[in-house]
């Protein structure tokens, strides 16, 4: 019987995002219970997994500058 | 929701037929959010704003196009990549439909794992690890940056990224692969060089 864990939930997303959810959800269980088995497998799902949370960390969403916001509107010859 | 998307249907029939108060709170909505995407995917102020320029105005040239299938932000996303892919494009005459760095991205997978930091998210505020989290964006090839901004930091779904880049969902899941893969290696280099992990 599979424990579905956090970390093996979080697995099974990735691994269905990556391939489908139209792959039988048998082999993408398989797949997420011998990538929690492997070593190697753990650790380049989690540098995968730790490079995107980075990157969502430091990319947040830009408001858009005032002066930006103005420029825009005359280009458009709109009133703000 | 449900009272948000009539307004806002509203507010689209209105600027199909040249309402300026329409147009002016479209363009309010949706700017910001369409400057932080071209921003992503251009990686600098300038190119931002003109992608977000050309982008709202080919959005009231062509609103009168839009059927409707989709909901208005993918179409207007579509338009903007779009923009911001021309210009790259323009800028280093890159083929589209040609997938570089095919033979770089094979050797990605696996170099080095074993060496992958455990806590990463204390060196946020490190200025170095900063610009090399920046660099390693500006050197990853724009058709694989378009799909990693689209689906892993604006949050769009595999279809709506492949409605909107024009591409099939298969060349998404791989593309953004590749781009997720290019990004770690890029990291690891640079802490390779930094701490002198073998």
């Amino acid at each position: 019987m599979i424990q579905h864990t956090s970390h093996n939930q979080d697995l099974i997303k990735l691994l269905e995002e990556q391939l489908g959810k139209d792959v039988d959800a048998r082999i993408i269980r398989e797949v997420a219970e011998h990538m929690e088995e492997c070593p190697d497998c753990r650790v380049f799902v989690d540098s995968v997994k730790q490079t995107i949370k980075l990157y969502r960390v430091t990319e947040k969403e830009t408001s858009i500058p005032d002066n930006v916001s103005e420029r825009l509107f005359k280009v458009l010859n709109l009133n703000r | 929701m449900a009272e948000e998307n009539k307004i806002e249907k509203q507010l689209i029939e209105k600027a199909k037929n040249g309402d300026k108060t329409a147009i002016s709170e479209l363009v309010h909505r949706y700017s910001s959010r369409i400057y932080s995407l071209a921003l992503r995917i251009m990686r600098n102020e300038e190119d931002a704003e003109d992608v977000l320029q050309e982008t709202f105005i080919i959005m009231i040239r062509k609103i009168h196009t839009f059927s409707g299938r989709s909901s208005f932000y993918t179409w207007l996303y579509r338009v903007a990549a779009n923009v911001a892919l021309g210009k790259l494009r323009q800028k280093k005459h890159i083929d589209s439909k040609v997938s570089i760095y095919e033979s770089e991205f094979e050797t990605l997978r696996g170099s080095g794992l074993h060496n992958w930091p455990d806590q990463l998210d204390s060196r946020i505020n490190d200025k170095q690890f900063r610009e090399c989290l920046k660099q390693a964006m500006v050197d990853l090839p724009e058709n694989h940056r378009a799909v990693f901004v689209l689906r892993d930091l604006e949050n769009l779904s595999t279809r709506e990224t492949a409605d909107i880049l024009n591409i099939s969902e298969a060349n998404v899941k791989v593309r953004l692969m590749r781009a997720r893969l290019f990004l770690r290696d890029q990291l690891m280099h640079h802490l390779k060089c930094m701490e002198g992990i073998r």
